[in-house]
């Protein structure tokens, strides 16, 4: 007789005010008490959705096909470039990565206990969803622990270029992505846009710590008197991300303006090379011995 | 009404977003499917579940749009990282203010007509919009927290959903003329208010 009684009393106007009180109390929670729970929610809720927005993401291709796809060069040529920036990310993740062997033996220890263990490959990846209030907001992939994913790992397209990371939500099949220029910060380097000499140590390109703007790009103070200049292309040199995505292509530079109270420093700001919301499927870094 | 039927279009709409809604989308202005769903079925659904309705709607909108907040790591000598967080509050809140303010107009609109109701996709948009940001700038206050604009403002967030309210109520214009194809699936009741007059009584003669 209780359950009866407590139904009657909730419902109608009484149960509208209860709902949004509830609404109101889950809007203003801490972080600690949404985790465990709304991120499991909203994986459930996808579910149903996945294969609308499939197909969604398939038709948006089609209307509006990404930007190589204007491209009036032979696909051949295309590929290759396309190689040649893969293989130019791979030289300068290979010299960042010298040049932190290099910086203490310790890291050394840690570098080929990491070199020995690391059983990443690369993976393709659709996205299943984007978030509609937002251009810059959060992707949802199909591929998730199941497929060998992990938080924190980089999502590259077109080869090389940095677009998101994974973010802590992981389900076994479908994953949420943080675009880069949702990222607090993002170590880099900033090379010529036809890459670095072979010769030139590498303290020569000057590093810098991308900060996101309110424009969807980044700015930096650079305290180097090595010279600038636009169209720089700055390269993740960030250990954060791990080994696979060093060298990775993240931006060019757009502007470069004294800074009065630095004389010596410059800020730069950097415009992204690739937009998440702009592209269909990414390469994300899972564990190799994950089935694919 | 049925609500097998509104949360199917609830989820078609949300996913219409989600994935083919950025085609529609001309720099801010973007236009949104699922305020028009929602305006469509307050228009006829019983006055009594009209908030239920929208703050369902509203909470499928949350759950699919998670924020990213940044947090000081432990592992990584107090760096920022970001993560992401899914905040079902907001939008299930500003829905409920929305309907608030489209059952009232019911009486004055003509439903049938694709231009009023455009209007109250307009009117649903903008207050959804307002309480959204107004809820994530309390919370900005009592927790320190993340918001969905971070690194911009809380005003241009406010011009750039005004923006996109004013989207939702240009793509209501074909949305709602499509869903009334669908009406009769729906399952709204038709009451017709019947008043007593000559006519009736037969005594027009």
């Amino acid at each position: 007789m209780q359950a009866p009684r407590f139904i009657r009393f909730l419902s109608g106007r009484r149960l509208d005010w209860s709902l949004a009180l509830l609404a109101l109390a889950a809007s203003l929670a801490p972080v600690g008490a949404l985790r465990p729970w709304t991120s499991d929610l909203a994986r459930l809720v996808s579910v149903p959705l996945a294969p609308v927005s499939h197909f969604g993401v398939f038709l948006r291709a089609r209307v509006r096909p990404e930007q190589a796809a204007f491209d009036p060069r032979a696909p051949e040529t295309v590929a290759l470039e396309q190689e040649v920036r893969q293989f130019r990310a791979l030289y300068e993740q290979a010299r960042l990565e010298n040049e932190r062997l290099e910086r203490s033996i310790t890291a050394l220890a840690a570098v080929r206990a990491r070199l020995d263990g690391t059983g990443q490959r690369l993976a393709e990846a659709s996205i299943v969803g984007t978030d509609a209030s937002r251009r810059d907001g959060a992707a949802r992939i199909n591929a998730g622990i199941r497929h060998g994913l992990r938080a924190g790992s980089v999502a590259l397209v077109s080869g090389d270029i940095l677009v998101g990371v994974v973010g802590q939500d992981l389900g076994a099949l479908s994953a949420s992505l943080i675009p880069a220029t949702k990222l607090p910060s993002l170590g880099v380097r900033l090379y010529p846009p036809q890459g670095s000499d072979p010769s030139t140590p590498l303290s020569a390109y000057p590093g810098a710590m991308l900060k996101p703007t309110t424009r969807g790009t980044w700015s930096a103070d650079v305290a180097s008197t090595q010279p600038l200049s636009l169209g720089m292309v700055a390269r993740l040199a960030d250990d954060r991300f791990g080994r696979t995505a060093l060298g990775a292509r993240v931006g060019t530079v757009v502007a470069i303006e004294p800074i009065e109270k630095a004389p010596l420093a410059r800020r730069v700001e950097i415009a992204p090379l690739a937009s998440l919301g702009d592209h269909s499927t990414v390469i994300v870094v899972v564990e190799s011995g994950a089935p694919e | 009404m049925r609500w097998s039927v509104y949360i199917a279009a609830v989820l078609v709409a949300a996913a219409f977003d989600a994935s083919f809604g950025a085609v529609l989308a001309v720099g801010d202005l973007r236009g949104h499917l699922l305020p028009s769903v929602v305006v469509f079925a307050l228009l006829s659904a019983p006055r009594r579940i009209g908030v239920r309705l929208a703050m369902l709607a509203g909470l499928v909108a949350d759950l699919l749009a998670p924020i990213v907040v940044s947090q000081a790591s432990l592992v990584d000598g107090g760096s920022d990282t970001a993560e992401l967080l899914v905040v079902p509050g907001p939008r299930v809140l500003g829905f409920a203010l929305g309907a608030l303010a489209v059952l009232p107009l019911r009486g004055l609109l003509a439903r049938h007509n694709p231009l009023s109701s455009a209007a109250a996709t307009l009117c649903f948009s903008l207050l959804a919009a307002v309480a959204f940001v107004a809820i994530f700038i309390v919370r900005g206050w009592v927790l320190d927290g993340g918001t969905p604009w971070w690194p911009g403002t809380g005003g241009g967030e406010v011009l750039r959903r005004a923006l996109g309210a004013a989207g939702d109520a240009i793509l209501a214009l074909p949305a709602m003329w499509v869903l009334a194809r669908t009406r009769s699936w729906w399952g709204f009741t038709v009451m017709t208010r019947v008043s007593p007059g000559l006519a009736r009584q037969g005594g027009a003669g």
